[in-house]
Order: structure tokens, then C-alpha cells, then sequence
């Protein structure tokens, strides 16, 4: 934590994207190799698989279902990897940050509320019975994650006392925020993998309704889409350093490596917890989110203030 | 040409197969499982995400007219294999990579099938096909919706009717969409097809049927079966429905393990660590808090169950497939005969006949969800009803 974060040129925006597809392929290899694995296969074709899977969407023609709300459907596919990228805008690289917005930590928060509307609307555009129950499981996965993670978001702000990221950064000088708000982050965490439709939360894109959202997407849509949560979980991955592992801070490397460090490190985790654990079935989470989670992302703020107004 | 074919080639290492199972083809479908695990490829969950369609078995009409509107569905490139037997699994397999990556013949199929669906009929005869699709709801499965409600007058989006209103559970007037599961669905009994009323992802009221194979049975082999083959046969049996139903639950890992496991008796590898192994996998899943909380309350009810009236939790029922596994792959390498599971043929079909009898009263008022796995639960073993038809119209 030497040096401020500073605002570079838009010019590197472009560059973001690129860094994000990084992450999402490396999630992905690590998904495909950790597949490989369990089944008895070599890792390394297993890591490579993210490559066939392109190769084979990309060759792919796209289905089109009868009555499908194309425009929509079209939109909801596109629209994650562009969310991602709006994400990754206020996450500082080390010292520097394309978008340094005084409400960063809103502007992350409003994001992942767009997912909601994208993923509702793949499983709509289909007009299919079980592509739409998959839309509708994941906004009902969405009413259950989605105040935790707000609360789980304002609890390291309340701390630095700013919505600016790179503030909340700077507040993790002496104490990294991970060490005395665990609670928000393992909220913060599990929201991740709910927004990215994911392991254990990927009721949605179910196995018991043939895939749900991504029952009837084809081609290069399905490559959109894929890629998009992988994406998503990649950014929610990143927006963890800054707000609660001390941003680029860390002996030795620069500042800029060990936000990727740490970056990778925390997908790793992520793609990793698909393979232990069963899905959550949505009806029953509701139920532990609002009566237990919320609560306890309530409690982490209330400490979280106190200390911050006594100190 | 060149990008085309790298891509092809990249393409054909990970094929997404859809598998269709022809009641009583359960030992094709896993040995072409197991084949697709050796070589990468994995299992589609809807015909959009399939490159090709592997029938097993020999179907019968209806059956055969769902894997043809099936296959309509595929997005292409595509192909499709029929499995019958085991030994030409791989070249069969090797012909339809071939035939995949034959960038002309995947033109011409893809100019071939255009021209009918440019022409598509607004008012398509639903009936014919009616219940047989997969679920997704192109025009022939949307079916008739709720045609006593005038649908004449309302518009047609697509040539589908508008759904019909009914009260739902909580009072309220709902729309009731009519939605055929299976026959083409992922781990889902081999023939089943339940006609449902869905409003929302509820289940109304269902209505179970089988589509059978083409009748030339082939059960010769079968009778001359030992009772130790008899065992593994069994083994191979819990371990399938154990796999299923970890699928269904959206644990990969242990599903993978079940899965292997079944491969190895499959095989005819030696049995002496299987007990072992089965119980390993037993205790992981007794363990597993999470899936304990996730199926709790999940309970098979009724003439569902084996043991007259009482309840049977879908967890039970899991563990206990594994534990009776591990048994029985424990007696094995001991040589003593086993109880000979031929005499309980007939029983077996009875429980079948029970279950599926069962099911409409199982799903009434159940989510999607809650219903897959209570039907995985079940372990329904179409092949053996198919008997029970038999002896009954003899």
C-alpha cells in the first residue's frame, strides 16, 4: 500500500476486456481439467477443453425455437459479458483504475443486478417450459442472494466510510478486511457463485430441467452466454482484492501482480467449490437466507460501524 | 479452408452426444457412457447443445417418431448413430466424428433441412406428435394447450394456442400449460413419458406412460445367465441409479464416483475392492449436511415405496442402493451364491407396474424439481415392465 490509486487514461479500457476473457478461460481450463480429473481422464485434455468447446460453438448453428422472443433472447446473451466488463471499470489493478467513481461499490452492486434481468430474460426468449422455469429459479435464487450481498458490499464501505474503491483499498493499510468482516465475505463470496449461476446455485441451468436457461441456446449464443458466466464469476472474483483482501497490497511482487495473484487465487476457489457440493435447491435457500444469512450480514455491519465510529 | 478445418478439428475432441434409451437398452447406454467418458465427449442435456443423437436399442413407433423430431432439433453440424451392440462402439463412434467434421456433408444436410422449415405450416398437426418431443416447446409439443377454451378466436403466436387459466394451489387462476416430459430427457427412465399440467413449474396432474422398443426380444443371452453375473448385474443396476440421482441432486463428484464405479463392474474388473469403494461412497453421501438439507423432505409415499404404507426419504433410498451394493459386490469374490435374482423377475415387474402406477398420485402438486427426483427415486425399471405387457397380452 504505497501509492494511491490514480485514474489512467480510457485508452486502456481496451485492454480490460482481454484481461477479463483471460480470467474466464483460465476458469474455465481449470473447470474442464478439474472434470478430467474426477473422471479419470488426463488433466491436460481436460484443460484444453475450453478450446474444443469454442471451436464447436463457433461451428455450431444457432437453433431457433418457435415464437422465441429473439430480440430479448439475443439481448440476455449478450448482455453478461458486457455487464462483466462494466464491473471490471472500478476494480484498481494495483495503483491504477479506469474508472475511479466516488460510488464505485454501488456501481459494482448495480451491475449485478442487471444480471437478473439477463438471466431471466435467456430463459424467456426461448419460449420454452423449461428454459423459463430456469429463469424464474434463478430470480428466485436472486430474491434470496441479493440483499446479503448488498449488506455484505456496504460493510467494508462503512469501514473506509467511502463508496470510492480505491478508499476502501487504502482503508486495509493495517488490517486486510477479509480478517474482521468474515461473515460479509463469505456473503460477499457465496453471492458470487449466485449471481454467476454457478455450482452450487446453478439451479437455474439445472441438470433436472435439461439445462434450463440454456436448454434451447445454440451456437454462438451459447458461446456468449458461457463465456458470460465465467466472466461474471471472474469480476466477482476480482471485486473480492479490493474489498476485502487488501487490493494489490502483499510482500515482494508489485501491486498490479498481486491483485492478479490474489484474482486468480480466489477463482480458483470459486470453479473449484462446483465439484464438492451438491446444488442448493432455491426453495430451501430462501428459506436460510433470509432467516440466518441476512440477519448475520446485518450484525457484520452493525459491528463493522461500531468499531468504525469508535475508532 | 484452413480455419474451418482447425476448428473442426479442435471441434470433434469434445462431441455432446444425446442419448436416447430404448426401454430394456439400459447396458448399450452405459457402455456408450463410458466410452464418451474415455474420449472426452460428454452428455448433452437438450438437443440444442447435441452434436449427435446416439439411439440405444431398437425403438418402436412412437418412440422412433420422438428421436426423429428429436434429431429435427439438433442444430447441426450434426449426426446420428444408432447402438446395438458393444463391440462396434468405437468405430461407430470414429464414423460419426468423421461424419461430423465433413464440412461439404454438413452443408448439404444443413441446405437440406432448410427448405422445409422456410415452408413452416402455421397450423401444424400437432396431434401427431403430440407428447413426443423433447421439452422444449416447439409447436409440436406445445401440443393443444387448452383447446376447449375457444382457442379458435385467440391469437396464435407461432400457430401455438394460448395457454388456459385454472386455479392453483393457492387459489389463484393460473395459466395451465400441458408439457410432455421425456422421452428424450437427461437421467430419466428409458421409455417414460409423463403428460403434464404445469402452471408455473407445479405439476397439476400427470399421466405416465412407456414407449417401447421394438418387439423382438433378444432376451435369450439373458436367461442363461449365473447368479453371480446375476449380482454384478445388480451392482451395475444401484450404481446407475445412484449416479442418476447424484446428477439430479448437481453433485458432480460423487456422481463421477457412482459412475465409475458402474463402469468397472461393466467391464468385468475384479470385485474385491468394489465393496470397499461402495461404501466409501456410501459414508461420503451420509455425510454430505448440504444434500441432507437439499433432499430433505423428499420422500417416496404410498404403493411407490417397497415396504407397504410407510414413507421412504429419496436419502434412504440412496443409501441404501449403495449399501446393498457394497453388499453384494462384498459376497461376490467369496464365490457363495446369491439369492437368484431370476426367480424375482416377475416381482420385479410387479414393483415396476407399482411405481408407475404410483406416479401421477408422487407428482400431483410437485415442483419440476422435487418430481425428478422423486422419479429418480423410484429407480422405475422400464425393461422390466415391458414383461410384465408381454405375459399380459399372451
Amino acid at each position: 500500500m504505497t501509492e494511491p490509486i490514480v485514474q489512467v487514461s480510457p485508452a486502456w479500457a481496451v485492454l480490460a476486456p482481454l484481461a477479463l476473457l483471460l480470467f474466464a478461460l483460465a476458469g474455465a481450463g481449470l473447470n474442464g481439467a478439474l472434470v478430467a480429473r474426477s473422471a479419470g481422464r488426463p488433466v491436460r485434455s481436460g484443460a484444453g477443453a475450453p478450446f474444443a468447446q469454442v471451436a464447436r460453438l463457433l461451428r455450431q448453428r444457432r437453433q431457433v425455437t418457435v415464437a422465441a422472443d429473439v430480440l430479448l433472447w439475443r439481448i440476455g446473451a449478450g448482455g453478461l459479458l458486457v455487464v462483466a466488463i462494466l464491473k471490471i471499470l472500478v476494480i484498481p489493478l494495483g495503483p491504477w483504475t479506469l474508472a475511479d467513481l466516488d460510488v464505485g461499490v454501488v456501481w459494482f452492486n448495480t451491475m449485478d443486478v442487471m444480471i437478473w434481468a439477463l438471466f431471466w430474460l435467456i430463459g424467456w426468449g426461448a419460449n420454452s417450459a423449461h428454459a423459463l422455469v430456469g429463469g424464474y429459479r434463478f430470480l428466485s435464487l436472486a430474491v434470496s442472494y441479493e440483499l446479503p450481498l448488498m449488506f455484505a458490499l456496504i460493510t467494508p464501505a462503512v469501514a473506509a466510510r467511502s463508496l470510492r474503491v480505491g478508499d476502501v483499498v487504502a482503508a486495509q493499510h493495517d488490517l486486510w478486511f477479509v480478517i474482521w468482516m468474515p461473515v460479509a465475505f463469505v456473503i460477499f463470496c457465496g453471492s458470487v457463485i449466485a449471481f454467476s449461476s454457478w455450482g452450487p446455485f446453478a439451479t437455474g441451468a439445472g441438470r433436472d430441467i435439461a439445462g434450463g436457461f440454456l436448454a434451447d441456446v445454440s451456437g454462438v449464443d451459447r458461446l456468449l452466454i458461457l463465456t458470460g458466466r465465467y466472466a461474471v464469476l471472474a469480476a466477482g472474483a476480482a471485486f473480492a482484492v479490493p474489498l476485502f483482501l487488501g487490493g494489490g497490497a502483499g510482500p515482494l511482487l508489485p501491486d498490479w501482480l498481486w491483485t492478479i495473484v490474489k484474482t486468480a487465487l480466489v477463482l480458483a476457489a470459486f470453479v473449484a467449490i462446483r465439484h464438492r457440493v451438491p446444488t442448493i435447491r432455491p426453495d430451501r435457500f430462501a428459506e436460510v437466507a433470509w432467516i440466518i444469512v441476512l440477519p448475520a450480514a446485518l450484525l457484520q455491519v452493525l459491528v463493522v460501524a461500531i468499531i468504525a465510529v469508535g475508532s | 479452408m484452413g480455419v474451418t478445418s482447425v476448428l473442426a478439428r479442435w471441434a470433434s475432441t469434445s462431441v455432446r452426444v444425446l442419448v436416447v434409451e430404448v426401454p430394456g437398452s439400459d447396458e448399450s447406454r452405459m457402455l456408450l457412457e463410458a466410452e464418451l467418458g474415455r474420449r472426452g465427449w460428454s452428455v448433452a442435456l437438450s438437443p440444442a447443445d447435441a452434436d449427435l443423437l446416439a439411439v440405444c436399442g431398437i425403438p418402436g413407433d412412437e418412440l422412433r417418431a420422438a428421436c426423429d423430431l428429436v434429431w429435427n432439433q439438433l442444430p447441426g453440424p450434426r449426426t446420428r448413430v444408432s447402438v446395438t451392440t458393444a463391440a462396434a462402439l468405437p468405430a461407430l463412434l470414429d464414423g460419426a466424428v468423421a461424419h461430423l467434421v465433413d464440412d461439404s456433408r454438413q452443408r448439404e444436410d444443413a441446405r437440406a433441412r432448410s427448405q422445409p422449415v422456410a415452408a413452416e405450416d402455421p397450423t401444424p398437426d400437432a396431434g401427431e406428435h403430440e407428447g413426443m418431443s423433447h421439452e422444449d416447446m416447439d409447436h409440436e409439443d406445445m401440443d393443444h394447450g387448452d383447446m376447449d377454451h375457444g382457442a379458435m378466436d385467440m391469437p396464435m403466436p407461432g400457430g401455438i394456442p394460448l395457454a388456459g387459466g385454472g386455479d392453483d394451489r393457492d387459489g389463484l387462476e393460473m395459466d395451465m400449460l400441458n408439457v410432455p416430459l421425456g422421452p428424450v430427457l437427461p437421467h430419466w427412465p428409458a421409455g417414460l413419458v409423463v403428460d403434464c399440467v404445469l402452471q408455473g413449474d407445479v405439476i397439476v396432474s400427470a399421466k405416465a406412460r412407456i414407449l417401447q422398443a421394438a418387439s423382438a426380444p433378444t432376451e435369450a443371452s439373458e436367461q442363461a445367465m449365473t447368479d453371480v453375473v446375476d449380482a454384478r448385474r445388480r451392482i451395475i443396476r444401484l450404481c446407475d441409479q445412484a449416479s442418476q440421482l447424484l446428477a439430479l441432486a448437481g453433485w458432480q463428484a460423487a456422481e463421477q464416483n457412482a459412475r465409475r464405479l458402474r463402469d468397472d463392474s461393466l467391464r468385468g474388473a475384479d470385485l474385491t475392492d468394489h465393496g470397499a469403494a461402495l461404501d466409501r461412497l456410501r459414508r461420503r453421501v451420509e455425510r454430505s449436511t448440504l444434500l441432507r438439507w437439499s433432499l430433505k423432505g423428499l420422500k417416496l409415499t404410498g404403493s411407490a415405496t417397497r415396504d407397504d404404507g410407510a414413507d421412504l426419504s429419496i436419502r434412504h433410498r440412496l443409501i441404501g442402493w449403495l449399501r446393498e451394493a457394497a453388499e453384494l459386490a462384498g459376497t461376490i469374490p467369496g464365490g457363495g451364491p446369491i439369492a437368484a435374482h431370476d426367480a424375482n423377475r416377475a416381482q420385479e415387474a410387479q414393483e415396476a407396474q407399482d411405481a408407475l402406477d404410483a406416479l401421477p398420485d408422487l407428482l400431483r402438486g410437485t415442483d419440476l424439481g422435487t418430481a425428478r427426483l422423486l422419479i429418480a427415486g423410484l429407480g422405475l425399471d422400464t425393461a422390466a415392465l415391458r414383461e410384465t405387457h408381454e405375459h399380459s397380452h399372451d
